[in-house]
């Protein structure tokens, strides 16, 4: 039924079912069509005129649609990069029109209030760095399901009512994160790009765009350190597989950080990069709890 | 040969055989497609009828908005005196309209319209048909917009096939703002203008097919000018498809794509064009000598200079031919220019090139289509099509034919012309839709393919993917669907509820009495006063703001000063200095035209307070366009130097910052004014003609409805001849939202000294 890949670091590259991220981008959709149709009370409220689980549907959706492009169609990095500013324009509009806050609040500078460039630069910005960090980091096993759920978790704890809009979604998600941390499964692109602008989306309309950024700081020192060994010294990551064990040489992204000059295996790398996101995760929801 | 040999059983049988022959062989394919169109058609022109709900309730059909009053009175009038008579023998000034000077109106109007609708309304009667012009003229516009959906069908499938055009007669048929401008009643000029701007598109692009034989290219291109003329005869935007055309063919010649079939059909093409469009009385023969026409000639010059260079041999006699062509260039512009002949163009479409030209008028900014429309109307519009819109030029470029040139040019050119004007959304309309079907036709296109048959489409893939399933093609399908689901079903733009539902399912101003609802039955208080103001005669002189000039001319049958043409700038200002001005200034200025009635519109919630639907929101612009003519209204005596004002912003809050009367300011400094003592009346405001007409009548109603216990005190010079709504009980009100209108006609009583 699904298209399969092998699976590199396991000891005979067995092939794996690919591309099962289409099941959560089409989970997600129909709940939030069904809680926009029975549910418009409880946190998917429409306020003037824009209907809060449409506009994450609508994201999803493009998120998943995207990685499907990006599955089928050859195109370069340099412009796959803006694609999710396209995904930014539903939640422009939705946040002009919702009484949504135009400022940031940050640790140790205080309030910065954007004004109207929030909408026209933030919001953009944010949909995508999360999206484009969130997609950079992969490749292991349950790396790229663990983690992004580890933030939505932290989100949701912090949204208070908007939370239902991702009960269902989440624990299809967790379901997928089970079976890729197992190896039997891949998400796809079309998991990572649905879950980075789901992240992205729930932030803004549940106004924790803070605690967004903070979550993300190890996707964003990956997604740093990938882009800056490439254009100083064009080089790319990689992680050394000896049949058992992982293994890197060299500093050029989070997993050859965390591998380097030592062996682990591919669960351990998962597992302290998932503890890493936890640390941030929790920082932020520390943050946004009591320092705001 | 005997009859039993003719009659015989195999004959017969073969004989009958041969019969079946003239059967229609149609396929399961073709039959699909049929029916598909054939139900888009059918959605198209239903959502385009939903507001006749309220028509049938208030017993006849009306026409939406205001300008449509224009259209239809040039209509009936062609309709009772036939096709040549506004013009011929002498110019047919309505004397009706902008009392006393009348207008115009072949100087005025553009007759493609009109004559449409009289030529069709002629043979309908002739069939026996008994309808009224009006019915007939509102049901006009949802048959074009059908027509103009049938007419990208078409164009679609030339460029991409059938699947093309019918995503995009379905796109064309959903899009809100080409919804908007056919819907019942909206008779004005896009409702063929797009229609025609289509047909011309496709013939032209026929035309210059090389495929083609030559002398099919000859009938197109013919094809293609009678379209542009009959647009050009119609719409003031056809600079739009000209200059498109123009820039696409100055492409064509750069990317060394000339052919002796081009120069040919862009020659016959807008040579018929052009003839056609000068010989429309309010374009005359000076159109030509418009910028956007001279560059669409420079671009005829262009083609010939190609074709002649091409003929040249020599390198001797190319120079000289360049040398000479050159001189005559230049020289012919300069005399041009010497002799005063290149005309401005008309300020409204270089706004359009230059957004901060119109900040300084008021006159055009108060007009809310002609507002800059804010970038993110785009994706109130177009909603995440947007996607497959860009998905669609990428497809375009990634194979530049001349079609999907022209496409791209069209594309970029209109992206840009819709983002500066509201209004030029629906130029947009149907290029976006073609555009969009090209992209989800594009992206859908392998995928299909993999369904119907079982070879594996190998991807790239960082994984080493080799081969999709033929239910990962299904997902992707599906997955667009759900994307264009929230796009037309559940679009989060307007809380869920399908767009084209929330934009076609409201009733014309008139019948909803100008307040923006959507109630049960329709609000009768407008029509209730053009009825009484139908009792006066026609040449009764009746002054008002000049939004419901139109509807007191047409369907009152009474004499207006001002309507929506705008043609008189000073008139508009004096009628917005009666407004503003105090009593005893406005009587002197209602005097020099012998007004006999003023009427004021105001609507107020059930405890009097203004809603702002009424004059009461539109008193700032009477302020601003009045106070253009300040240095004028105070030399004639009309304005006092010490109490006047200008055209700012500034100049209108004098007559209060808050609304009209009143003053606010903000002394406990909270952010808002609603604080006791913190609104307080402003003299000069509350002087206002307007505020005292207003006020009146909304105290008038507090009084009879015994909400409020204080007699009214009447204007001065102004005695209450009817007030619709003022019978309107405040429980009534409650069906219309808690909104009560109020239509108050005053007869004027002009002191006898």
């Amino acid at each position: 039924m699904f298209p399969k890949a092998s699976d590199l670091h396991k000891p005979n590259k067995p092939l794996i079912p690919n591309g099962l991220g289409v099941i959560y981008v089409l989970a997600s959709a129909t709940y939030l069509f069904l809680l926009y149709y029975y549910f418009q009370t409880t946190g998917a409220e429409v306020a003037n005129d824009v209907a809060s689980a449409l506009v994450l549907a609508v994201c999803v959706l493009f998120g998943g649609f995207m990685g499907l492009l990006d599955d089928w169609m050859d195109l370069r990095w340099r412009y796959k990069a803006f694609f999710p500013l396209i995904a930014a324009i539903p939640l422009i509009s939705l946040a002009t029109r919702l009484p949504l806050r135009t400022y940031i609040v940050l640790p140790f500078f205080g309030i910065i209030d954007f004004g109207v460039y929030y909408y026209f630069i933030i919001i953009p910005l944010i949909v995508t760095i999360a999206t484009n960090t969130v997609n950079q980091l992969g490749g292991l096993n349950g790396l790229e399901t663990i983690c992004p759920g580890i933030i939505l978790s932290g989100l949701m704890l912090l949204s208070g009512s908007s939370a239902i809009l991702l009960a269902v979604p989440f624990f299809v998600w967790f379901v997928l994160a089970f079976f890729n941390f197992r190896g039997k499964i891949f998400v796809g692109n079309t998991g990572s790009f649905a879950i980075g602008i789901t992240l992205a989306a729930f932030a803004i309309i549940s106004d924790l765009k803070t605690s967004l950024l903070v979550s993300l700081l190890p996707y964003i020192f990956n997604s740093s350190l990938i882009l800056l060994t490439y254009f100083l010294f064009r080089t790319k990551a990689a992680v050394w597989f000896d049949g058992e064990k992982l293994s890197a040489s060299h500093r050029r992204s989070l997993i050859t950080v965390v591998a380097h000059n030592r062996r682990l295996t591919e669960r351990q790398v998962v597992v302290i990069i998932s503890l890493l996101v936890a640390a941030s995760t929790s920082l932020a929801v520390l943050v946004q709890l009591f320092w705001t | 040969m005997g009859i039993g040999d003719v009659l015989s059983k195999e004959r017969v049988v073969n004989g009958l055989k041969s019969l079946g022959k003239l059967r229609l062989t149609v396929n399961h394919a073709s039959l699909l497609t049929f029916s598909t169109l054939l139900l888009i058609l059918f959605i198209a022109f239903v959502i385009r009828v939903l507001p006749i709900k309220w028509e049938i309730q208030a017993g006849s059909i009306h026409l939406s908005e205001f300008d449509p009053y224009f259209q239809f009175r040039f209509t009936e009038y062609i309709v009772k005196h036939g096709f040549i008579s506004w013009n011929w023998p002498q110019p047919w000034i309505d004397y009706q309209r902008w009392y006393p000077w009348g207008i115009s109106i072949a100087m005025q109007g553009f007759p493609a319209l009109p004559f449409t609708t009289a030529f069709l309304y002629n043979i309908v009667t002739a069939l026996g048909v008994n309808i009224e012009l009006m019915s007939f003229c509102a049901i006009i516009p949802p048959i074009m917009g059908m027509l103009a959906c049938l007419a990208l069908y078409f164009l679609g499938k030339d460029i991409g096939g059938k699947t093309v055009g019918l995503f995009a007669a379905l796109f064309l048929a959903l899009s809100s703002s080409f919804l908007q401008r056919t819907s019942l009643g909206f008779y004005d000029d896009e409702a063929i203008g797009i229609a025609a701007l289509i047909i011309f598109l496709i013939m032209f692009l026929r035309a210059i097919d090389e495929n083609r034989p030559q002398s099919s290219s000859m009938k197109y291109a013919v094809g293609a000018g009678l379209a542009l003329g009959y647009f050009s005869a119609g719409w003031g935007a056809a600079y739009y498809p000209i200059d498109a055309t123009a820039v696409f063919v100055l492409v064509l010649i750069l990317l060394k794509r000339y052919s002796q079939r081009l120069l040919l059909s862009y020659s016959l093409t807008f040579g018929l064009g052009l003839f056609i469009a000068i010989n429309v009385p309010k374009l005359s023969p000076t159109y030509l000598a418009t910028a956007p026409i001279l560059a669409a000639s420079g671009v005829f010059l262009l083609l010939c200079v190609y074709e002649i260079s091409q003929v040249l041999t020599t390198m001797k006699l190319k120079v000289i031919f360049v040398a000479a062509f050159l001189a005559l260039i230049v020289g012919g512009f300069v005399a041009l220019w010497q002799l005063g002949y290149m005309q401005d163009i008309a300020g409204k479409f270089l706004s359009v090139i230059n957004p901060f030209t119109r900040i300084t008028s008021p006159l055009t900014e108060s007009v809310a289509e002609h507002r800059i429309s804010a970038w993110g109307s785009i994706y109130y519009e177009f909603g995440m099509t947007i996607l497959f819109f860009i998905i669609g030029l990428f497809f375009v470029l990634r194979n530049l034919n001349n079609r999907n040139l022209f496409l791209l040019i069209l594309g970029l050119t209109s992206l840009y012309f819709a983002s500066s004007m509201v209004r030029l959304f629906v130029l947009m309309a149907p290029i976006f839709g073609l555009l969009g079907a090209i992209g989800i036709v594009g992206i859908l296109r392998p995928f299909i393919t993999l369904l119907k048959e079982p070879p594996k489409i190998v991807t790239k893939r960082k994984y080493s993917l080799d081969y999709v399933g033929k239910e990962f093609s299904g997902i992707t399908i599906l997955l667009i669907f759900l994307i264009l689901t929230t796009n037309f079903a559940l679009s989060p733009q307007t809380g869920g509820v399908p767009k084209v539902y929330s934009q076609a399912y409201a009733p014309i101003t008139i019948t909803v009495g100008s307040i923006p609802i959507v109630p049960y039955e329709p609000v009768r208080e407008w029509v209730d006063m053009l009825e009484y103001t139908r009792e006066l005669g026609a040449s009764t002189v009746v002054c008002s703001w000049w939004d419901y000039g139109y509807w007191l001319t047409v369907l009152g049958n009474v004499t207006s000063l001002c309507d929506n043409a705008t043609i008189n700038g000073t008139q508009i200002e004096n009628v917005g200095f009666i407004f503003i001005a105090n009593e005893t200034q406005s009587i002197k200025m209602l005097k020099e035209y012998d007004a006999n009635y003023t009427l004021v519109f105001t609507t107020i919630d059930t405890s009097g307070n203004w809603v702002g639907v009424g004059d009461e929101g539109k008193w700032g612009w009477m302020a601003r366009i009045s106070g253009k003519g300040k240095d004028r209204l105070i030399s004639s005596g009309f304005m006092d130097a010490s109490n006047s004002w200008g055209d700012s912003l500034e100049d209108a809050e004098k007559f209060g910052n808050y609304t009209l009367g009143y003053d606010a300011t903000d002394s406990n400094e909270d952010g808002d004014y609603e604080d006791d003592g913190e609104i307080y009346a402003n003299a000069k405001g509350q002087n206002t003609t307007i505020y005292k007409l207003m006020t009146y009548a909304r105290d008038l109603w507090l009084y009879e409805n015994g909400i409020s216990d204080s007699e009214p005190t009447a204007p001065e010079y102004f005695e209450a001849a009817f007030i619709a709504g003022l019978s309107l009980s405040a429980d009534d009100a409650d069906k219309y939202g808690g909104i009560v209108p109020l239509v108050a006609l005053y007869e004027v009583k002009y002191p006898s000294s």
